[in-house]
């Protein structure tokens, strides 16, 4: 069992300043539990990726759950992640938000069914992983005001606004069917559009540096290189 | 240059307030299990098959909707039941169901009794949403009938069962999406789940599962009387004495 936590700030004044030259400031905040940490790697087994969209108000981004895939094969090309979409496509309909096991004891119920079982040995599966959460705007102020006529067109102003990231990614251990491990990234950031004539958009990579956060720790679970 | 933007301010202000239209399209994938050993016949009505929904504009800032559905749906249900059933028949006109009547076990008859959408401008959230609400119907061959003008119709009495399937989609705004983009895919959504609730729920229904149950009850005593004579003839040769 591992815990950790990591916190990445932007301070000072001399940080906002290159924060507002390269981008805005991310806060990121990761926290990890997990068991059973395939020492060896998880061989010639795969993994998929799936996002939770069963919650009435939000659906967890199938760009997000294609980013930590991208995330966790880039940093380590042995392991074979299953492309989200296509898995939902091929398990029809056992994975829609409505039919989605929801503990990891459920997949028994889908092994019964011999087209799913058959389906399943096919791709070796050994890990599920599902991410629940999701990317929003918070407050944002500032005004700005945009003008055309005849041979020109500018704006001038200044906008800020605020993102916050909250994700938790839930590890199955298919062939154990128990859940093996927790990690959650919470990440949040300020982003910025100054406007003289033309508007520069200075934006918090919010979103990625939690697909950055999960990922790799998600890569180290799996992979026996990191 | 003055009259191109003039042009382009009009063009942006008339697109902001006018009708919007959406064929509802998108890649439907077959179910992943074993059909059940039925041959249903499938009757789609014209209001279905050629569903569409629309819906006025409630203000000036607001645009008219008109959603069509009835492609997406045929060709859903479809690639469903062709998964969910050993063999699907087709049904558009008495002379078909006279040709195959007699292999029909039974008969589904789907209508969409209600649908409504929601786009962010109506609620604020950023979220669309479709939601529709399907009558099935499960009917006899023999309780399918002719009209006069060609189209079939069935005595509601002799229906085997009739339920609601609800089914419910929805996806977030998304940048550089259309509202029209953005609904079809709740749509596909919807579709996709009210596949799932169909499918997940059919063989609960008690008078269904009654039906399921007859099926298997007479294919199992046409078998039966298909094997015993082989089977007597074949305990005949081995031993010299009929079976006790």
């Amino acid at each position: 069992m591992r815990q950790l936590r990591i916190n990445t700030h932007c301070r000072g004044p001399l940080l906002i300043v290159l924060a507002l030259l390269l981008g805005g400031c991310v806060n990121a905040t990761v926290d990890e539990m997990t068991y059973n940490e395939p020492v060896a790697g998880i061989g010639e087994s795969s993994v998929v990726i799936l996002g939770r969209r069963h919650a009435p108000d939000y659906d967890t981004e199938f760009d997000f759950i294609e980013c930590i895939g991208d995330h966790i094969h880039s940093g380590d090309p042995s392991i074979e992640v299953i492309n989200e979409i296509a898995f939902i496509n091929q398990f029809y309909p056992w994975f829609e938000p409505r039919t989605a096991p929801m503990q990891p004891q459920a997949i028994d119920f889908l092994l019964q069914l011999p087209p799913v079982a058959d389906r399943f040995a096919e791709m070796k599966l050994e890990y599920m992983i599902w991410i629940d959460g999701k990317t929003v705007d918070t407050e944002s102020t500032g005004s700005m005001s945009c003008g055309i006529g005849p041979g020109v067109a500018g704006c001038f102003g200044f906008g800020t606004w605020g993102t916050e990231s909250e994700y938790e990614a839930t590890i199955w251990d298919f062939t154990d069917k128990v859940e093996v491990g927790k990690v959650s990234a919470v990440t949040s950031g300020q982003s910025y559009m100054p406007a003289v004539v033309v508007p520069i958009p200075i934006i918090a990579p919010v979103q990625g540096t939690a697909c950055d956060s999960l990922g790799d720790q998600l890569l180290e679970y799996l992979s026996a290189h990191h | 240059m003055g009259r191109w933007l003039l042009l382009l301010c009009l063009a942006l202000l008339y697109a902001g307030c006018a009708a919007k239209q959406v064929v509802v399209e998108g890649n439907f994938p077959k179910p992943l299990l074993d059909p059940l050993p039925i041959t249903i016949g499938v009757i789609y009505p014209p209001a279905f098959a050629q569903h569409e929904f629309f819906d006025e504009a409630k203000g000036r800032a607001d645009s008219d909707w008109l959603v069509k559905t009835g492609e997406a749906q045929v060709e859903f249900w479809d690639t469903l039941f062709a998964g969910m059933f050993e063999e699907v028949v087709h049904i558009q006109s008495a002379a078909a169901l006279k040709d195959r009547g007699g292999e029909i076990d039974g008969v589904l008859i789907p209508n969409i009794a209600e649908l409504q959408y929601t786009i962010p401008t109506h609620t604020n959230v950023k979220i669309y949403e479709i939601w529709m609400r399907y009558e099935f119907r499960l009917v006899d061959v023999s309780a399918v009938h002719e009209q006069e003008d060609g189209a079939l119709t069935f005595n509601p009495d002799e229906r085997l069962a009739s339920w609601p399937i609800t089914a419910y989609g929805k996806t977030p705004t998304a940048f550089l999406q259309t509202d029209e983009e953005a609904v079809n895919l709740a749509a596909v959504v919807a579709l996709r789940d009210a596949g799932a609730h169909f499918i997940t729920t059919f063989g609960s229904r008690p008078e269904v599962a009654s039906w399921l149950d007859t099926i298997a009850l007479r294919d199992q005593q046409a078998s039966m009387s298909a094997t015993t004579p082989e089977a007597t003839l074949s305990s005949d040769s081995q031993d010299g004495a009929p079976d006790q």
